[in-house]
């Protein structure tokens, strides 16, 4: 899918980082599929590839695959990387039928909407360690029906909705916090953005000085999806999407009290477990103090000078209160580093009652959560191929001819051993995953294929949605260009995507003779050396190649490439195709610099 | 004695005197001189030396970074118990064991209770003070949690060291009653005099301490209830038997009651009888003194006097003596369960009658209290029935 879009270079930044967004998003529900996002500006070729490889994932009872590892969820601290679970470990709740208001129009579903919530605490809540982990924000995602976030308008915008009284689905006194709607938030692009944020203002003024800044964030999903006793259309699908994005703080009021009840209860097994963590915890380091004040007891009291110092010398203390310093730390040590793989990835996974019986394969595929068991037997080969790395974001500059690097180890500290890192894929999988389609996982054909059509229709509104003035809370920050990660795959042909976009002042409009063709995209870059070389490198090959490749192109496929000039004042604004990357250079570094978000 | 009240003719006490001599005399075949034959006691020093090892090899493994355990006997399992006639249940010279490591979070608790009642013990030994279970829990109840935990946690300190639990200076609370003919100085010097009307004498706690002695017994009478032991001294048995000693554990034995029958019977070699209930669990009951143990049995050569005999109430005494069936209960379904784990014991195969007497009441499947004889007239169990048994030999 290709679209024109004419805007101004911070409001494509923008639009951009919102698509980039809701890709995200979709991708944490639907690991199996991944995008090629691709700009172009001005000629200058840039490739995101979004897609998860060979994370764990969580299949929950309602069929959404939930991607779990927590460094997409919140920035890891320094240094606790490696001290925590990697993973999130989420709750799912009461599965609720929402009521639909009289009021709503042009309703006339054949089916039930049901939001079934899921939380979970991001990052998992530290057991043994040395500082107590406590709720600091709250993040709230919406899905609609197939797993497709919620876009939506500015009325039904959560901090004009129900969702802007914290207390209206959740007791968050019970819990002693306070919590008050976080607006400021900034978007990184290595994080999934939730729909609303909340901040915690704890009422306990005498917080222990060793609580941990951060915290830990309380994710609560929303998952609304219609369930019908007769297939499905695709217009019936589309339907409901709308509905919700257009009516569901009236949904949701309308069915209040029993969403708030399932909300309610699924927080508070997550927040049960978080209370459980921070009791063992709490017995843990009981324990070890009891240890080594006993040997501590035993030492400074007896008589044998040869035992003290033999015991002394064993940890290389000068005297008693070095070596009770050295004792504790020593004690610590070994339980910190044992303990790391008894964390909760290994309980059993807490589903809520009544979905236990029908959960089991969940509660299984949990406990023995690996990227070969979240592989869903959709029969796609390129699918059971795409088992190694990690979440990559590439920044990329076209690379038609080149394959790409392997991947740098993923940052995340796995629950368990390492995932062994993978051998390039080959070069033709790329291609074959730009043009084949690439079905839902876990659904039939015919629902895959109803998912794909939505997920496309969606996809292809984004630009009227972007466009008709959708106020937008994101803020650029400075590109931090995580492209030194680079891409295994090499970038799709796009001879013939690149040929055909048209022209269009104001508007987008989708190309939809072939579906999935990526979308172009150039994010923003930092002046870091090493970017910049690449950059410099990859637009050289581009624009000395470029010309092979357009008339190789267009030998094969016989299509004609029409040029374009810019014109008058709008010169620098994205227009057109294709140009030789090398004379547009100067004009793009210029454009990048003047972004507000350029660094 | 001059201070030996009177009691029934010399003649009657024949039989018991022709046991005693058997006993005697398998005692010198056995070639084992049980006088004295208490275990060695560990000394203080031995014991602080002992705890500081531990505590060494701990310091040493995390100086390697290596997380420490605690090796411990697996003190409750038959595969690490064997029997012998002559001491009774023991554990084997090379039997498995568990190991309480550091860093696994189910067992760093334990791991640190253990050090927690070490480091007592090494307090109590170096400061030559005692203090009994009970005061170590509420030391920290709050941490301990329960009793059990404490009691476990000082026998796996026991056996782990290699030493008795008096070594440790931790003592148990006796719930044991001693009456009849003794006499003894406590460690103190608190001078005890057993033979008295109707009341009874605690149990020392200090059995080691025990000094001096003396008894003109002709047997020591283990009763399983106190009740019964209490019926027996309103009834005046211990005059009517004179000289003898009675002795209950109210139940399942404590430590002390089995290490004073343990130490009258090395010093006097007076024949030991026991009279528990026609159930199960007296005759479990019965063998806890007679053979010790499975949680004790590292420490059986101190505890266990296999030359005990069962006086009563059998249960072909019930169908003898005509007892009425409705003074009879029949087994529960644990009850048949407990009889059953009894006659699969290693013991029971050295003592054919007792077996007999087990499937007598197998087959009736009904027991019988001591009580039952009430039935029969009040007094029958001390003017009656144990006269009778004594005089003519009625034990196996």
């Amino acid at each position: 899918m290709t679209f024109e879009v004419d805007e101004k270079p911070r409001t494509l930044m923008t639009d951009c980082q919102v698509i980039k967004n809701f890709l995200r998003k979709i991708i944490m529900v639907h690991p199996k599929i991944r995008f090629n996002f691709n700009v172009k500006v001005n000629g200058i070729l840039s490739t995101e590839i979004f897609g998860i490889e060979n994370e764990p994932t969580l299949n929950l009872s309602n069929g959404i695959a939930l991607v779990v590892n927590y460094q997409h969820y919140v920035r890891p601290k320094f240094g606790t990387t490696e001290s925590r679970c990697s993973r999130i470990h989420p709750v799912l709740g009461h599965p609720v039928t929402l009521f639909i208001p009289d009021g709503v129009a042009g309703v006339d579903l054949l089916g039930e909407l049901i939001l079934t919530p899921a939380a979970a605490l991001c990052p998992s809540p530290q057991v043994f360690s040395n500082q107590l982990n406590k709720i600091s924000s709250v993040s709230i995602f919406l899905y609609g029906p197939s797993g497709l976030p919620l876009i939506l308008s500015s009325q039904e915008h959560p901090i004009t909705t129900v969702f802007k009284d914290i207390f209206y689905f959740i007791d968050w006194k019970k819990y002693h916090l306070c919590m008050v709607p976080n607006l400021d938030v900034n978007l990184d692009r290595d994080l999934v953005l939730p729909d609303m944020s909340y901040q915690v203002e704890s009422s306990d003024r005498n917080q222990s000085q060793n609580m941990d800044p951060q915290g830990v964030t309380l994710l609560l999903f929303l998952f609304v999806d219609f369930h019908s006793g007769s297939p499905v259309q695709q217009m019936e699908m589309w339907g409901v999407y709308t509905l919700l994005t257009t009516h569901l703080s009236a949904i949701l009021v309308k069915s209040h009290s029993r969403v708030q009840d399932s909300i309610q209860f699924t927080v508070d097994q997550v927040l049960a477990q978080h209370h459980q963590a921070a009791k063992a915890h709490q017995k843990l380091q009981g324990s070890l103090l009891v240890a080594v004040n006993s040997i501590m007891s035993i030492v400074t009291g007896s008589t044998s000078s040869s035992f003290r110092k033999m015991c002394l010398q064993a940890l290389q203390a000068a005297d008693t209160q070095e070596f009770g310093t050295k004792l504790h730390k020593a004690f610590h040590g070994i339980t910190q580093h044992r303990f790391l793989r008894h964390c909760s990835c290994e309980a059993k996974q807490q589903l809520s009652p009544e979905k236990k019986d029908a959960a089991h394969s969940t509660e299984d595929t949990h406990e023995n959560s690996s990227p070969e068991l979240t592989a869903e037997p959709s029969g796609q080969a390129e699918n059971k191929r795409l088992k190694r790395g990690s979440l990559r974001q590439g920044v990329e500059e076209m690379r038609a001819l080149h394959s790409a690097r392997a991947p740098s180890p993923s940052e995340a500290a796995p629950c368990g051993p390492e995932p062994p890192a993978a051998s390039l894929a080959p070069s033709g999988r790329e291609a074959r995953a730009a043009h084949g389609r690439v079905p839902a996982p876990g659904r039939t054909s015919s629902g895959s294929d109803l998912e794909d059509a939505l997920w496309l229709q969606e996809v292809s509104n984004l630009p009227r949605l972007l466009l008709r003035g959708q106020p937008l809370r994101l803020e650029e920050r400075a590109a931090q260009v995580r492209g030194l990660r680079a891409l295994r795959e090499p970038a799709p042909p796009r001879g013939g995507a690149v040929g055909e976009a048209g022209a269009g002042r104001g508007r987008g409009r989708a190309d939809r003779r072939r579906p999935q063709t990526p979308l172009n995209f150039l994010p923003l870059g930092r002046d870091h050396p090493a970017v910049i070389k690449r950059r410099f490198t990859s637009v050289l090959v581009v624009s000395s190649l470029s010309p092979l490749c357009v008339l190789l192109w267009r030998e094969l496929t016989g299509i004609q490439v029409r040029w374009r000039q810019s014109k008058g004042p709008r010169g620098r604004e994205l227009r057109g195709l294709l140009g030789e990357g090398a004379t547009l250079m100067p004009p793009f570094l210029w454009l990048s610099q003047a972004h507000p978000c350029s660094p | 004695m001059a201070f030996a009240p009177m009691g029934p003719e010399a003649s009657f006490f024949e039989v018991l005197d022709r046991h005693r001599a058997s006993l005697l005399a398998a005692l010198t075949r056995g070639g084992k001189e049980s006088l004295g034959g208490v275990a060695r006691l560990a000394s203080s020093s031995e014991v602080l030396a002992s705890v500081e090892n531990i505590i060494q090899d701990i310091i040493a493994s995390l100086a390697r970074n290596e997380a420490p355990a605690f090796v411990i006997d697996n003190r409750s399992s038959w595969e690490n118990i064997k029997f012998e006639d002559s001491v009774g249940l023991q554990m084997v010279s090379h039997c498995t064991t568990r190991k309480i490591k550091s860093d696994s979070p189910k067992s760093i608790q334990k791991f640190a209770l253990i050090l927690k009642i070490l480091s007592m013990i090494y307090k109590l030994v170096q400061s030559n003070t005692y203090a009994t279970k009970r005061d170590i829990y509420y030391t920290d109840s709050q941490l301990f949690g329960n009793q059990t935990v404490v009691d476990n946690i000082i026998n796996d300190i026991s056996c782990m060291l290699k030493v008795p639990r008096r070594s440790l200076h931790i003592l148990s609370t006796s719930k044991g009653l001693i009456a009849g003919n003794l006499r003894y100085m406590e460690e103190d010097g608190t001078k005890v005099n057993c033979t008295c009307g109707v009341t009874a004498v605690a149990v020392p706690s200090n059995i080691q301490g025990i000094r001096n002695l003396i008894t003109d017994a002709k047997f020591l009478l283990i009763v399983e209830k106190d009740a019964t032991f209490q019926r027996l001294l309103d009834d005046n048995f211990c005059t009517k038997m004179s000289p003898c000693i009675m002795v209950t554990g109210k139940g399942v034995p404590d430590l002390n009651t089995r290490l004073l029958v343990k130490k009258l019977w090395d010093t006097f070699h007076i024949p030991v009888f026991t009279l528990v209930d026609a159930d199960p669990h007296g005759i479990e009951i019965m063998c806890i003194y007679k053979y010790g143990s499975m949680s004790m049995s590292f420490e059986a050569h101190n505890l266990t006097v296999p030359a005990i005999r069962w006086l009563g109430l059998l249960p072909s005494d019930i169908k003898r003596l005509n007892i009425p069936k409705d003074s009879l209960i029949p087994l529960t379904r644990r009850d048949q369960m407990k009889l059953d784990s009894i006659l699969k014991r290693p013991y029971v195969t050295c003592q054919p009658f007792w077996r007999k007497e087990m499937e007598i009441m197998t087959d009736s499947k009904m027991k019988a209290e001591i009580q039952a004889l009430t039935f029969l007239s009040s007094d029958y169990l001390s003017r009656v029935y144990l006269p009778n048994k004594l005089k003519f030999g009625g034990w196996i």
